[in-house]
């Protein structure tokens, strides 16, 4: 009797298991319908719906860098029926002081893309190269304006990552997001701002801007002609960055169909073909190489934000 | 010409016509819903049209957008609750409107100077398109400052009948401003280890409260005091196509607000809200019954429903020549023109010539669907004043509950919604202005952040504020619309 027991919860579990998914999967998205991370969400999900036969419901749930959903993330249910998107702010919150989780408190599924930060200034402005601008910065400390996304934003990071590779001192000016700090540079009320190609593209093409250098470890394909800091010798590595994620202790069968599907997902050209248009590299990590990636992030930003912003 | 041709004749494609008409229908029931606001309305529509041609998929966004931005009139006349926040200056005049017996007249005017509005900030961005966008260029931090001190003028002309009282209202409004991560430095403000509070006190839960739950709540108590159904009045609806003679009289007024929206659109990070607000106050100046304003005057109405709808011609001129967002929903759009491989800014109008044309076409399109079905969907809707009031109570608390939980899905925003309507009910009781207190919140932020922004610039020089052009003629007319109000109140 016992063994049969035994035997029919194994045959429950088996057909449970096989049958997942069998309804709806939550997605939780950090940010504001119409933003970066929401675009990759809805756009990633509405193909991975196909995929995975069940329909996929974004909820956008925003406040505190994204920290607010992705505690909602980190504390719900780890059956596989709940997933949302991660930003560089993973690994960021807790440095920040807006909450108590990092990346290894999560499942991470996979990376999808990496932004870089870009140092842009006007385009009728004397430098040519970002060896000038820095050069020019040295000659007058603490005077030249850089703005940023807001404080403690990953733009401002980037300024202040600057700062310390080149042993210059800006003046930072956070905006409320990117875009206003691009206005402000068009308008000439900043000389420069440090935050992602894809905000300045459209200055850069009508021939306003000029963007210096982009901060990340490889070029941008969206101007594959500008030159990365660590190729002109300024030891600088700062993008924003996104994946998916599960809460933690998701089975691992579970995990394995939502990795496939996704990966399948992330494959396709329409997805692919988003991502270019939209001016974001495509980075995809596995789950295990993202979270090495993140923990790896999440320690650097630890070290330094404290210093850096004095929290 | 060829281009033209060429855009025009993909914005009247009968299924573009088709995905505008879906669009329109959408915006009308989305804002009219309070909470539901354009900007989500925009967002959440976005990714449907990458299953569209870009002709069909912006039709149906720029049909959203348009009459979301006209239908928010609705509820503010009919329920004193703004459909979206670009409507809180139709509630002065609106909702008095409808107190007298005349919901019917102030719908159909909602109707006719939307359009107005709607169509004059097109043209606005045909004519003038790239001069204004170099002018909003021109805007730094230290102009953005002296641009919500002007708004802020405004405070006691929507103080009602004590300056006193206004003034308590706004120092209000101010307190829950400062709540959240600091703009300049990021600590924490007032947030009592809430992580719901960091990003602040969201302002769309606040007005809901403040206006939907806060009006029920006060109806509720008055009607159980007295036993008279003056209520009854409200009922009335009357006509609702004003009259010739009635749109000729309030043109002077929609012609100002119209420039007045355009001008706040084309500016980035001041959209409609602050157009109504300010068109509201300042086209009292030139009009010929001033002293109505607030108690039910039709030309106030026309300047904040003109003003608003003008606003999105210049959001988009300003999207569309410098690629930059002139409010939340045309950061939205230009990811969805991207999408469609057209990067908006200068460029776009050389590459994409026709694109462009298709744009302002589906403008023009747009305001005239929702001027076409407006007057249909306001008078149908004017039939729910004539439930028994029960059922009007509960459907709003309802909807006010709905639409501020969809905004961001948090349980903390219900919160918010119930606290603020019991503000909006105290507000009611002592006769307490809601004026003040929304226009703190709106303008709060952007007079501190931009103050700081601007001391950063100046190397801390306040003189920074006197010596740039625009700030110091802003800064003048503040002090004159200040002045210009405080001796009309004393005169009454």
């Amino acid at each position: 009797m016992r063994r049969l027991l035994v035997v029919l919860s194994l045959v429950l579990a088996t057909l449970l298991l096989a049958a997942y998914p069998d309804k709806p999967i939550t997605f939780i998205i950090q940010a504001a319908p119409g933003g970066a991370s929401d675009m990759v969400s809805r756009t990633i999900t509405a193909i991975a719906q196909e995929i995975l036969k069940v329909p996929i419901n974004c909820t956008n749930i925003t406040g505190a860098a994204g920290a607010i959903a992705m505690k909602r993330l980190q504390t719900s249910k780890p059956d596989g029926y709940t997933m949302g998107y991660v930003p560089v702010e993973l690994s960021m919150v807790k440095a920040l002081g807006y909450a108590d989780f990092g990346p290894e408190d999560f499942d991470l599924l996979m990376r999808i893309m990496v932004i870089p930060a870009a140092l842009t200034v006007r385009a009728d402005s004397p430098w040519k190269t970002a060896q000038q601008f820095i050069e020019y910065v040295k000659t007058r400390p603490g005077t030249v304006t850089v703005g940023n996304s807001g404080p403690g934003s990953i733009w401002h990071i980037a300024a202040l990552s600057l700062e310390k590779a080149a042993g210059i001192k800006l003046v930072h000016v956070p905006f409320d997001g990117a875009a206003p700090a691009v206005a402000a540079l068009l308008g000439g009320h900043i000389t420069a701002v440090t935050v992602s190609p894809t905000e300045v593209k459209a200055g850069v093409e009508s021939g306003q801007l000029r963007i210096l250098a982009v901060m990340s470890d490889e070029r941008t394909p969206l101007f594959p002609d500008v030159p990365t800091m660590k190729e002109l010798g300024y030891d600088v590595s700062i993008a924003a960055w996104g994946g998916l994620a599960l809460p933690k202790g998701v089975d691992p069968e579970v995990y394995k169909t939502l990795a496939d599907a996704f990966k399948k997902a992330y494959d396709s050209e329409t997805f692919q073909k988003f991502l270019l248009d939209r001016g974001m590299t495509p980075a995809y990590l596995d789950g295990q190489k993202f979270k090495e990636f993140a923990i790896a992030q999440y320690n650097m930003f630890m070290e330094f934000i404290p210093k850096a912003l004095g929290k | 010409m060829q281009q033209f041709m060429q855009g025009f004749l993909q914005a009247i494609d009968p299924r573009a016509i088709l995905y505008l008409l879906v669009g329109t229908f959408s915006g009308l029931i989305i804002g009219t819903l309070p909470g539901l606001t354009a900007t989500m309305a925009v967002a959440i529509l976005t990714p449907l049209t990458f299953w569209l041609s870009p002709n069909e998929g912006l039709a149906m966004l720029i049909g959203v957008w348009n009459s979301a931005i006209f239908s928010g009139g609705i509820s503010a006349i009919l329920i004193n609750t703004p459909g979206t926040p670009a409507s809180i200056a139709s509630t002065f005049d609106g909702f008095a409107l409808t107190k007298k017996g005349m919901a019917g007249l102030a719908l159909g005017i909602n109707v006719v100077f939307s359009f107005i509005g709607g169509i004059l900030g097109v043209v606005a961005l045909i004519l003038v398109g790239f001069p204004l966008a170099r002018f909003a260029l021109s805007f730094g931090p230290a102009e953005y400052f002296t641009l919500a001190i002007f708004g802020l003028s405004t405070m006691v002309a929507v103080s009602g009948k004590s300056i006193l009282k206004g003034m308590i209202s706004g120092f209000i409004g101010f307190s829950i401003a400062l709540v959240g991560l600091d703009p300049i430095f990021g600590s924490e403000r007032f947030t009592f280890g809430r992580m719901e509070l960091l990003s602040g006190i969201s302002f769309v839960p606040v007005m809901i409260g403040l206006f939907g739950i806060g009006e029920v709540l006060s109806q509720i108590f008055t009607k159980s005091r007295t036993t008279s159904a003056d209520a009854q009045t409200v009922t009335q609806i009357k006509r609702v196509i004003p009259t010739f003679k009635e749109v000729k009289d309030l043109t002077p007024v929609a012609l100002l607000s119209s420039l007045i929206g355009v001008v706040i659109g084309v500016i980035p990070g001041a959209g409609a809200d602050i157009a109504g607000l300010v068109a509201w106050d300042q086209s009292r100046r030139i009009a010929k019954r001033p002293e109505e304003y607030g108690k039910g005057s039709l030309e106030g109405l026309a300047a904040s429903t003109t003003a608003n709808n003008a606003c999105l011609g210049g959001a988009l001129t300003t999207m569309m020549a410098l690629g930059l967002p002139g409010d939340a929903v045309t950061a939205i759009l230009i990811g969805a023109f991207i999408i469609y491989g057209v990067q908006p800014g200068p460029i776009m109008f050389r590459d994409h010539a026709s694109f462009v044309y298709m744009v302002i076409t589906l403008m023009m399109l747009a305001n005239v669907a929702f001027l076409a079905v407006g007057f249909f969907f306001s008078k149908v809707l004017t039939k729910f004043l004539s439930l028994p009031q029960s059922f009007i109570w509960s459907t709003i608390i309802i909807l006010s509950l709905v639409g501020s939980y969809a905004i961001n899905n948090s349980a903390f925003d219900l919160m918010i919604v119930f606290l603020s309507g019991v503000l909006g009910f105290i507000f009611r009781l002592l006769d307490v202005p809601l004026g003040p207190i929304v226009l703190a919140l709106i303008l709060g932020p952007m007079a501190e952040a931009n103050m700081r922004r601007a001391l950063i610039l100046s190397g801390g020089s306040f003189t920074t504020f006197f010596t740039r052009p625009i700030s110091l003629i802003l800064l003048i007319l503040s002090a004159a619309s200040l002045l210009t109000s405080v001796i009309r109140k004393r005169k009454s």
